[in-house]
């Protein structure tokens, strides 16, 4: 049996994902990035495939993507987080139909991407240099709100008044924006659900750059925060696919993405000829010789 | 404190700016010469000569009357007719960027806070020798970049342009503002434009031109027998090297790249999409987005910039050999010919872009505009609906001369150069 891992360094945290020749998922993992990042990502791969059971022998291919993806230098591949995500939203969106556009917010910027019929990207948009509308926004909300991220959503549903406005363009700012809403007398619910429909607003902006149809995807961790998932729905007047671990599509995209180039590679091998067959049935592994 | 440690001796600001350009430049060129394999032997040449430039300090043009340019519509053929040298002053230095961020608007383009900063800053290397500086009436910034550059202490020559292009009225401006500047710049080298000057230096200019063409035409060959860092290197030594010499170097080089495609010799990867670059013009060393395509195992085959393809690209054509013939004949070559977003109307952009599109066979597009310059960032609208409508895959970037957002730039180019593999596979 053949493994096969995508890693995913991002900005603020490790995704990976172990899959096998049928592409199911067999154990995925996230780890904060922090700054020594390839070590970081190698403990939490190695400690991932521990609970597994599996040896770093058996994974017959792995490919990076992500912010970080260069500094894994026994990666068999790198790919970039926009092929990877569109490959991952592909494969995990098929009950629900072709997937034509995706969202993906993440710990330091926000995506769109179009995909045609064959699950190809054809248009992508991406925010620039400015963390408003991302991960960390709301990660900075939440403190200066002094709730969990994870209250997000409960306290999005919570909100009695009308939201209140919040700007949300800039995350340095925000703090003295929220304590602002506070000091008016503003409850904590309606200023969570006023900062949710502020970045549904921005993120429909960008992603309307690519155009958006239907099928919507909605991944990366803040697809986690239900009440932006009610927010940008509510915005959008269309319903989102939102798959049960949205962190993770983007690694197992690439997981997806090393079992093809490894089928591809097999497929070479066996084309060009016997005497590199037979170099490949020594059971030669973990490494990248082929 | 101890007073030692009081005396300790600071380096000047002067001092530390060379510094600090001379490895930004050096890194840049570490990168063109060291980070791809099989350069062509004939751009030593090219990168030596940046390298003395920007590197040893060694100034070009040592006791000769340079006339400073701040764009591709200043003609050259007038300023070597009256006996000066033009070089060009459009800036691609990030240290450079930072001083004239000091004193220009937060929101203003990279390039002309650098070519500002570059003339404040003093070490720049044509401070000794700039007779004067010859300043568009293009986009708004260069035209008011010609106050400051006064009141720095340069002499400037306004060389005033029409909005538009396409009226009768347009083209009667401009060939009158370049019949002034014929007569103006005699005065200021004290050597007047002659008749037999003038086609002399059209005929040299011309050369030069032709040079380029022989080498920008092998570009269409598949497999590409060059990389697109190594174009802008040469047309981007145009701005200030010797013309004679930039010439007969740059047929030295064709000579070389006629030889590697005879030899089928490939200069990119064996799946390597074959970009057009188009907007905000590469300077050197800003080389950041040309040098992040190729290095993402894409290759730039042709170009529509004012800091190469549209410096060379159009020749003059003259129908009789009299002083007012040539001279208009001038004014249509730098009025009709140039794509700047800077014009009311410019579908000649988009109809070069197709052009070059095909012609070059090429699979995509990568167009550059600098932050803060407006009409670029606003033609990125209608060129982009434009391809879209001709089926031609574009990645819009917006970038100044940062750089700080490299990451994030990088994994656009990557996916764009996937999005462009995967579509190839598919044809």
């Amino acid at each position: 049996m053949d493994y096969f891992a995508g890693i995913d360094i991002g900005s603020t945290a490790v995704k990976i994902v172990v899959i096998d020749e049928d592409r199911q998922v067999i154990g995925n993992k996230t780890a904060a990035t922090g700054a020594l990042v390839y070590k970081n990502a190698q403990t939490a791969f190695m400690n991932l495939l521990g609970e597994i059971g599996l040896e770093r022998k058996h994974i017959s291919y792995l490919t990076t993507t992500g912010y970080g993806r260069k500094l894994f230098p026994d990666a068999d591949e790198t790919i970039s987080e926009i092929t990877a995500n569109a490959v991952g939203a592909r494969e995990v969106g098929k009950p629900f139909g072709t997937i034509r556009t995706i969202i993906n917010i993440g710990g330091q910027d926000s995506k769109g991407i179009s995909l045609d019929e064959n699950g190809n990207v054809t248009n992508f948009a991406m925010n620039d240099r400015c963390a408003a509308g991302t991960g960390r926004f709301l990660d900075m909300a939440a403190r200066n709100l002094e709730i969990e991220v994870s209250d997000l959503g409960p306290f999005h549903f919570k909100a009695q008044g009308t939201p209140a406005a919040v700007n949300a363009t800039c995350a340095v700012f925000a703090e003295s924006e929220i304590i602002g809403l506070l000091g008016n007398g503003h409850e904590r619910e309606e200023i969570v659900q006023g900062i949710h429909f502020s970045i549904a607003k921005r993120t429909i902006r960008l992603v309307k750059r690519v155009g958006i149809e239907e099928l919507i995807y909605f991944d990366g961790g803040p697809a986690l925060n239900t009440g932006l998932v009610a927010a940008l729905e509510d915005e959008l007047g269309r319903r989102l696919v939102i798959p049960p671990l949205p962190q993770i599509t983007t690694a197992y995209g690439a997981a997806i993405i090393g079992l093809e180039s490894h089928g591809f590679e097999k497929q070479e091998r066996a084309e060009v000829g016997e005497a590199v067959v037979v170099f490949s049935g020594h059971g030669c592994q973990g490494c990248s010789c082929g | 404190m101890t007073v030692e440690q009081h005396q300790r001796e600071i380096e000047t600001a002067q001092h530390r700016h060379a510094r600090h350009q001379g490895m930004e430049a050096g890194e840049v060129l570490d990168t063109v010469e060291k980070a791809f394999a099989g350069n062509p032997q004939n751009m030593q040449y090219f990168y030596d000569l940046f390298r003395d430039v920007y590197c040893n300090g060694i100034k070009p043009h040592p006791g000769k009357e340079m006339i400073g340019t701040m764009c591709v519509q200043i003609p050259d053929e007038i300023i070597h007719a009256a006996g000066g040298v033009p070089v060009r002053m459009c800036n691609g230095f990030y240290t450079d960027e930072e001083i004239g961020g000091e004193f220009m608007p937060a929101k203003s383009c990279s390039l002309v806070k650098a070519s500002l900063g570059m003339l404040k800053s003093e070490t720049n290397p044509y401070s000794d020798g700039i007779k004067v500086i010859v300043n568009p009436t293009t986009c708004d910034q260069k035209k008011k970049a010609a106050g400051m550059m006064r009141e720095m202490g340069y002499n400037v020559y306004d060389m005033e342009l029409p909005p538009v292009k396409e009226s009768e009225e347009g083209r009667e401006y401009w060939r009158r503002s370049v019949r002034k500047f014929t007569h103006e710049v005699g005065k200021l080298t004290g050597k007047k434009v002659s008749r037999k000057g003038l086609k002399q230096t059209i005929k040299t200019v011309g050369l030069a031109q032709r040079a380029y063409h022989r080498l920008n035409n092998l570009r269409k060959q598949t497999p590409v027998p060059i990389l697109g860092k190594d174009i802008f290197m040469v047309t981007n030594a145009y701005f200030f090297d010797d013309l004679e010499r930039w010439t007969a170097a740059t047929e030295a080089l064709c000579e070389e790249i006629e030889a590697r495609v005879a030899a089928g010799h490939n200069a990119a990867g064996r799946r390597s999409p074959r970009i057009v670059f188009t907007g905000s013009p590469p300077v050197f060393p800003n080389l950041k987005l040309p040098l992040m395509i190729e290095q993402a195992d894409g290759v730039i085959v042709a170009d529509e910039t004012c800091s190469s393809n549209r410096l060379l690209n159009d020749m003059v054509s003259v129908d009789e050999w009299f002083m007012y013939d040539m001279v208009d004949a001038i004014a249509d070559r730098y009025l009709k010919s140039c794509t700047c977003p800077i014009f009311t109307m410019n579908d000649d952009r988009i109809r070069r872009l197709i052009e070059l599109y095909r012609s070059f066979n090429a699979d995509g597009i990568v167009y550059q505009a600098f932050a803060g310059c407006s009409v670029y960032e606003m033609e990125q609208r209608s060129v982009a609906k434009a391809m879209e409508k001709e089926g031609i895959p574009m990645l819009y970037i917006e970038t100044d001369y940062s750089p700080s957002h490299s990451g994030q730039l990088l994994t656009r180019i990557e996916a764009f150069m996937e999005s462009l593999k995967a579509r190839g596979r598919h044809k």
